[in-house]
């Protein structure tokens, strides 16, 4: 038997969690993040852990890992210096994207610099129609003259994105080709390796951000794994992914647009897995940090997926567990506008200085500095110790606002928990307005840093009636990439009419994705056990412009039952927009398959059971509903089983305090996650 | 009573949540495809008396923040409790202002009385009428325009008012789209009545009404205190659709902006006559109507983007609209392709704060730009497609602070173009190139962005394309502080070729196998002189592939050599230019063409011919303009003073020439 630990890397922490296969218990970590020596936080916390909890590196059989590295890169632009190849006429389409601005009110609204900018995209002679034609075969002169561009402008890699090339490769492949062999010292990508999706801005754009980060991505992974093995940990890291999935590292070297998101997909992860152990049929995870907050939507125990997610300022179009990211998190800084009016964010304290409760200079009153002046924090320190509280700091802080506003110390700072939650309160309204969603039928999974302590709060605000904190709320992350699949995505884009004619191009094309995935799985993955593919299309009716992913089975391919697939279409559409229309021609653009390894799971044991009533540590004055309150505090780690207790109360553990105010009552379920129940 | 400033940002942001989510229903459920790309379509929350309170920035067009519903909200007589009513005549309280828009609003009660209404409108795709989609620039009446309604109740406590729906569905080509669009409209107002009574729930009803107020007021003071930055003034601005019917004349939009403290007034006084097509802007005459402040929002928002949108904005500002000019038509005149018009005054509104703030705001934006649709056969299967392959934009203005975006940008930036692989997926044409336009952008220290263009071959005969929305190929987009003009838009059949053909602001094109069309935006203006950009940013540009070389060296007094700036030679080349003082002219660069033009259309000659036309009844002034300009067309240079007396005198002319004139004046 073995030890299994997760690590998922943050801005300020990394957090570690840890799941004895004998004891069959989880054990948590954090250590500060080391940005500037990617890795090194790694063996840190692999030493702590050892410390700790006499968890010798032999002994880890199971390790996977979630990092920031490749989205870093693209924030701060510290990639290669990359060239595009397209196809002539076409070599604006970074520069053009699809001409919307993200502000559409401000006259000075503007688009990010590219990646690759206009100096270095390179024509391409070449012409492929789009239904995988060659209208004009490929000029490999151009190809020769692109190299010498390339050279010209210091290129160290290049991305191949030529139009129509996810339905016919041929020609980017024969660049790639001629690239390789003519120089070979260039990292080349073609984008219908990367996705093969129709929509030229959105493959390439992803193909760009992948080849930016990959020499960094790539050289992080091989350090990783030769720090591991000279640890003499046995096991073959595993990278979590954008889809909620893991890999092995070797893939990760060259697949590592898959891995951009990693972190934030294997919290949700983590959430669902929750959900599925509370039995709630919709749940809403809030993962709450120093600068943001992360919310996505689980529907019976499965996260949503989407395309388009942002790194950086860039969108990539794979598959990645859909998540809202919202620019308010314990960091978040309370202002008095000229008018008199309380504002929070958008400006974050951050990590560094952070609150001002932190005592690491920080001076202006953050969300965190409001809830230590109300008397939640404070009882304990956070983070393993890793930050004491300062509550004269706090204080001092949020007394400037309260001058500002002339109103009292402790109303001022509640003024700014309910400003700031009604923040929050606008961002998730539009969510669950999109998706036709009511959020009182959601249980509320709150984790990160600054999750729990808002949750409640939270969920007053939207009418939510449950709160669920996770055993291990502060390494959820963590704890997503340990139970986390082996899975991977395939697409073809086809674009047909659904009509009987279609059938063989639908069926040869699934047989393709079907060898692709089996490939994938067993010879590159090298994974030999229990396989689940998962087919579903891409439909719309003939004239929108966007398509509702519709999951098919298996049979209905080999029957040909056609209407059965556009019978699923209708149900979607119908389920997503209230209305469907089943006389209206049906379009198949994209057919997509999902292949899904499932590796033996950790079984943790139950929490320990007690009838007794929880005893407090302490009871200490806490402020909201304009009056002061007595709430006791509990500490997490003597919390059993089947106990109840109502609030106002705070519980204290080694990763993050939960804050509850009246009106909710807690109860600790059989697997140790603490329910808080609104009462009406 | 008033609401302490903390709940009232906390209920700031429950109004915009309501806002939003209504506006979220309405895009999820709606039915139509054109909804769904173009976003056509508003929601919001307004007083009893119909003041916008909040609105989505999120979704939805730009254009209805300073929107008022009072006028169509009082011609329903009574409300019940589940009332829901809805208009989309622009001669009907002027809140909807073209017909394809339906306009819906409904009284939310709270213990018997009406706390506030949700609104909201829809751009339909068809609403009968002469054409399909309704809209056509050669549309003179609003009859042709599609059916009108009044305002009315199209639900009844609850109840569908069925016999209206029914004369509404039997009169509009896709009846199933305007139904259910409908439907998705009123599922956006009851999300929004909802929403507002989880608000008084937890609010109370007291601090809901006056915080409502108070969110007015918190704007009203926010759009003072950023009007207060702007120096007292006069700033007069004018400019022009390139022509006000097929082949016609420039058609001039005026204003006179006065900015006295924290508020201003803006005089559209010098406007040319309404016109005999449907560009005209059906504002009612009403100071602050919503078309009007378009503009005006963007201004004030980008000085300051904490701003709070809504119709509080609007209060420091008013208008003067003289009645039967474009900016205030008379009944029965056609409005449907207003947006063209609307979007040159836009422009207009930034030429005028742009001299009261230079150093704050951009010059001009290219503007929307046509949306182009393609109709043609393909040969595989002989079926007709019709698609829209998307908008042709240009970039937005230089600014003080950087370039100007690239192909899209400022009062155009909510618009989505298609991909070219969809296009070509979905039509069977060919895009030879898709990107932007070399030297497009005006020159200046800051450029103007670059535009759009696109050149595609057809595959089949009788293959249609249209683009609404063309203009500026006559007129330039200005630039600022010595900037330069952008260039202007294209339309050409056969670029290259002996048979090429300049097609002007045509916007219906019939075209054949193998011919090749080339569609382009203009480009934006330049802010401050090309001589004193950084010589390293014409480099990067010339690199980039938006400046040429040539241009680097006429434009910039930028020479390069071996991919490199030659210091020595640029330094001459730019000492040279600094003592041409013909190369700059005053604060804006208009271009060549209008500059042209004004030599014979003096400031004072125009104010002669609004002068003349606005004494003649409104039925008359678009012929005599067009007579005046045929005259003036025809003088003899030496017969021109440009101080007016030509136009008085070439009026008397057309007086004695039209004897019915006499007897009408």
């Amino acid at each position: 038997m073995g030890v299994r630990v997760g690590v998922d890397i943050g801005g300020t922490f990394t957090d570690f969690c840890v799941f004895d296969e004998e004891k069959r218990d989880l054990w948590t970590m954090k250590v500060l993040s080391t940005p500037d020596r990617p890795g090194t936080e790694v063996m840190n916390g692999l030493a702590e852990i050892e410390k700790r909890y006499g968890v010798a590196p032999a002994d880890i059989g199971y390790f996977t890992h979630g990092t920031t590295v490749g989205v870093n890169t693209v924030i701060q632009r510290r990639g290669i210096t990359l060239c595009l190849l397209t196809t002539r006429g076409f070599e604006d389409v970074l520069e053009v994207a699809r001409l919307k601005m993200p502000d559409p009110y401000d006259l000075f609204s503007a688009r990010p610099e590219p990646l690759v900018t206009r100096d270095r995209v390179f024509s391409i002679d070449e012409r492929i129609l789009f239904d995988g034609t060659v209208d004009l075969p490929l000029d490999e002169a151009s190809v020769e003259a692109a190299i010498e561009g390339i050279r010209s402008v210091g290129g160290e890699g290049v991305v191949v994105a030529l139009l129509h090339a996810y339905r016919n490769p041929a020609h980017e492949e024969r660049v790639a080709e001629i690239l390789r062999t003519r120089a070979p010292d260039l990292t080349v990508t073609c984008a219908s390796d990367v996705w093969p999706v129709i929509r030229e801005y959105e493959r390439t754009s992803t193909a760009v951000v992948a080849g930016y980060v990959q020499g960094r991505v790539a050289h992080y992974l091989g350090s990783l794994q030769e720090a591991l093995a000279s640890a003499g940990v046995p096991a073959e890291p595993m990278i979590t992914k954008s889809n909620g999935g893991v890999m092995t590292a070797e893939i990760g070297k060259s697949a590592c647009a898959q891995m951009l998101l990693s972190g934030t997909a294997s919290g949700v992860i983590g959430a669902a897995s929750v959900a599925a152990e509370t039995g709630a049929a919709a749940a809403m995870s809030l993962d709450i940090g120093g600068t943001s907050a992360d919310v996505a939507i689980i529907r019976d125990g499965t996260p949503q997926y989407g395309v388009g997610e942002m790194i950086g300022e860039f969108p990539i179009y794979i598959p990645t567990v859909s998540v809202t990211s919202i620019g308010e998190g314990g960091g978040s800084i309370a202002w008095v506008d000229p008018h008199g009016v309380l504002k929070v964010g958008p400006e974050s304290a951050g990590s560094n200085p952070g609150p001002a409760c932190y005592g690491r200079g920080g001076t202006r009153a953050a969300i965190t500095d409001a809830f230590v002046v109300c008397g939640f924090l404070g009882q304990s320190a956070l983070g393993y110790s890793a930050v004491s509280m300062r509550t004269d700091l706090a204080r001092k802080a949020v007394g400037e606002i309260a001058d500002a506003l002339g109103k009292g110390l402790e109303e001022t700072a509640e003024s700014i928990i309910h400003v700031a939650v009604s923040g929050m309160y606008l961002e998730v309204s539009k969510l669950v307005s999109r998706h036709g969603i009511d959020p009182r039928d959601l249980s509320l999974i709150a984790f990160g840093g600054a999750g729990p302590m808002m949750a409640c709060f939270f969920a007053r605000e939207l009418g939510m009636r449950e709160v669920v904190v996770p055993r291990v709320p502060g390494v959820l992350s963590a704890f997503g990439g340990l139970i986390a699949d082996i899975k991977n995505d395939f697409i073809r884009t086809v674009y047909l009419d659904m009509v009987p004619g279609a059938l063989d191009e639908i069926r040869s094309g699934y047989a393709g994705l079907r060898d692709a995935a089996t490939a994938w799985i067993r010879e590159e993955h090298g994974y030999d056990g229990p396989v689940t593919l998962l087919y579903s299309a891409d439909m719309r009716y003939r004239g929108q412009s966007y398509e509702i992913e519709t999951a098919i089975e298996a049979g209905w391919i080999e029957a040909g039952d056609l209407d059965a697939m556009a019978g699923a279409f209708h149900v979607a559409h119908e389920r997503i927009y209230e209305h469907a229309d089943i006389d209206a021609p049906v379009q198949l653009i994209n057919l997509r398959l999902v292949v899904v390894g499932t590796p033996p799971k950790p079984h943790i044991a139950p929490a320990e059971t007690s009838a007794a009533a929880p005893v407090p540590r302490a009871t200490v004055p806490v402020y909201y509903d304009g009056a002061h309150h007595d709430a006791a505090v509990y500490s997490r780690a003597e919390l059993f089983a089947g106990q109840s207790f109502s609030g106002p109360a705070i519980i204290t553990q080694d990763d993050c305090t939960t804050c509850m105010p009246g009106g909710f009552t807690a109860t600790v379920d059989a697997m140790g996650n603490l329910t808080l129940i609104r009462e009406d | 009573m008033t609401v302490d400033k903390v709940t009232l940002e906390i209920l700031k942001n429950h109004c915009r949540a309501a806002a939003e989510s209504m506006a979220f229903t309405l895009y999820r459920t709606a039915h139509s495809t054109f909804v769904k790309e173009t976003e056509d379509f508003t929601t919001g929350l307004t007083t009893p008396d119909g003041e916008t309170f909040a609105t989505p920035v999120e979704l939805g067009a730009t254009w209805f923040v300073g929107l008022n519903y009072g006028t169509v909200i009082r011609m329903i007589d009574h409300y019940d409790e589940g009332d829901i009513c809805m208009t989309n005549d622009p001669y009907s309280g002027h809140v909807c202002t073209h017909s394809p828009d339906m306009h819906i609003w409904k009284p939310v009660f709270h213990d018997g009385e009406i706390v506030c209404f949700v609104v909201g409108h829809i751009h339909n795709t068809d609403v009968g009428g002469a054409v399909p989609a309704s809209i056509s620039r050669t549309l003179s009446e609003v009859h042709q325009e599609g059916i009108r309604i009044p305002p009315a109740k199209v639900v009844k406590r609850g109840e569908f008012n069925q016999e209206l729906i029914d004369v509404m569905l039997a009169n509009v080509r896709m009846p199933e789209q305007n139904w259910g669009d409908l439907k998705a409209q009123i599922a956006a107002m009851n999300t929004g009545e909802r929403r507002v009574h989880e608000m008084i729930a937890k609010f109370g009803v007291e601090t809901f009404k006056a915080g409502i107020a108070g969110l007015l007021d918190y704007a009203e003071s926010q759009a003072r205190a950023i009007m207060a930055t702007l120096p007292d003034g006069d700033y007069f601005f004018s400019d022009y659709l390139d022509e006000d019917a097929a082949g016609g004349f420039p058609c001039r939009i005026a204003l006179t902006l006065r900015i006295r403290g924290e508020t201003c007034e803006l005089d559209f006084t010098g406007s040319d006559p309404q016109i005999e097509s449907s560009v005209n802007m059906p504002t009612g005459g009403q100071p602050r109507h919503a078309l009007l402040m378009v503009g005006f929002v963007y201004i004030l928002y980008s000085l300051d983007p904490t701003l709070f949108l809504n119709s509080g904005v609007c209060r420091v500002a008013t208008s003067v609209l003289p009645e039967g000019t474009i900016v205030n038509p008379q009944f029965p005149a056609a409005v449907g392709l207003r947006t063209l018009s609307v979007q040159r005054l836009q422009g207009v509104i930034f030429g005028a704060f742009v001299q009261a703030a230079p150093d704050r705001l951009p010059s001009s934006p290219a503007s929307g730009g046509p949306i182009m649709n393609v109709n043609t056969i393909d040969n595989r299967t002989g079926r007709r497609v019709m698609a829209a392959t998307g908008p042709i934009t240009g970039g937005a203005g230089g600014n003080p602070y950087r370039d100007g975006t690239e192909g899209s940008g400022a009062n155009a930036s909510f618009l989505k173009n298609t991909p070219v692989e969809v296009n070509e997926a979905e039509v069977p044409f060919k895009i030879l190139r898709y990107g932007l336009t070399l030297d497009s952008g005006g020159a200046g220290k800051h450029r103007g962005g670059n535009a759009i263009e696109m050149v595609f071959q057809a595959h089949a005969p009788n293959t249609r394309v249209t683009a609404r929305n063309r203009d500026r190929t006559r007129f330039s987009s200005w630039g600022v502080l010595g900037g330069r003009a952008g260039s202007h838009s294209r339309f050409v059949l056969n670029p290259g070729s002996d048979r090429e053909t300049n097609l002007g602001n045509i916007d219906i094109l019939t075209i054949g196998p193998g011919d090749v069309v080339h569609i382009g935006s203009g480009g934006a203006g330049g802010w401050g002189d090309p001589l004193e950009r950084e010589p390293e940013a014409v480099l990067r540009d010339v690199r980039r592939g938006f400046v040429s070389q040539a241009a680097a060296e006429r434009d910039y007094g930028v020479v390069l050599f071996d991919g490199k700036v030659d210091e020595e030679a640029t330094r001459r080349r730019r000492e040279a230019m600094a003592v041409d003082t013909a190369r700059t002219g005053g604060f804006f660069d208009y271009g060549a063409q209008r500059t042209a033009f004004e030599e014979v259309w003096t400031a004072a000659n125009y104010d002669a011919l609004t002068d003349v036309l606005s004494g003649l009844p409104v039925h008359w002034r678009f012929f005599v303009k067009h007579r005046i300009f045929e005259a003036i067309d025809d003088l003899d240079r030496d017969a021109r003073r440009g101080d007016g007396s030509e136009v008085r005198a070439v009026f008397a002319r057309v007086v004695d020439r039209y004897p019915q004139l006499k007897s009408a004046i």
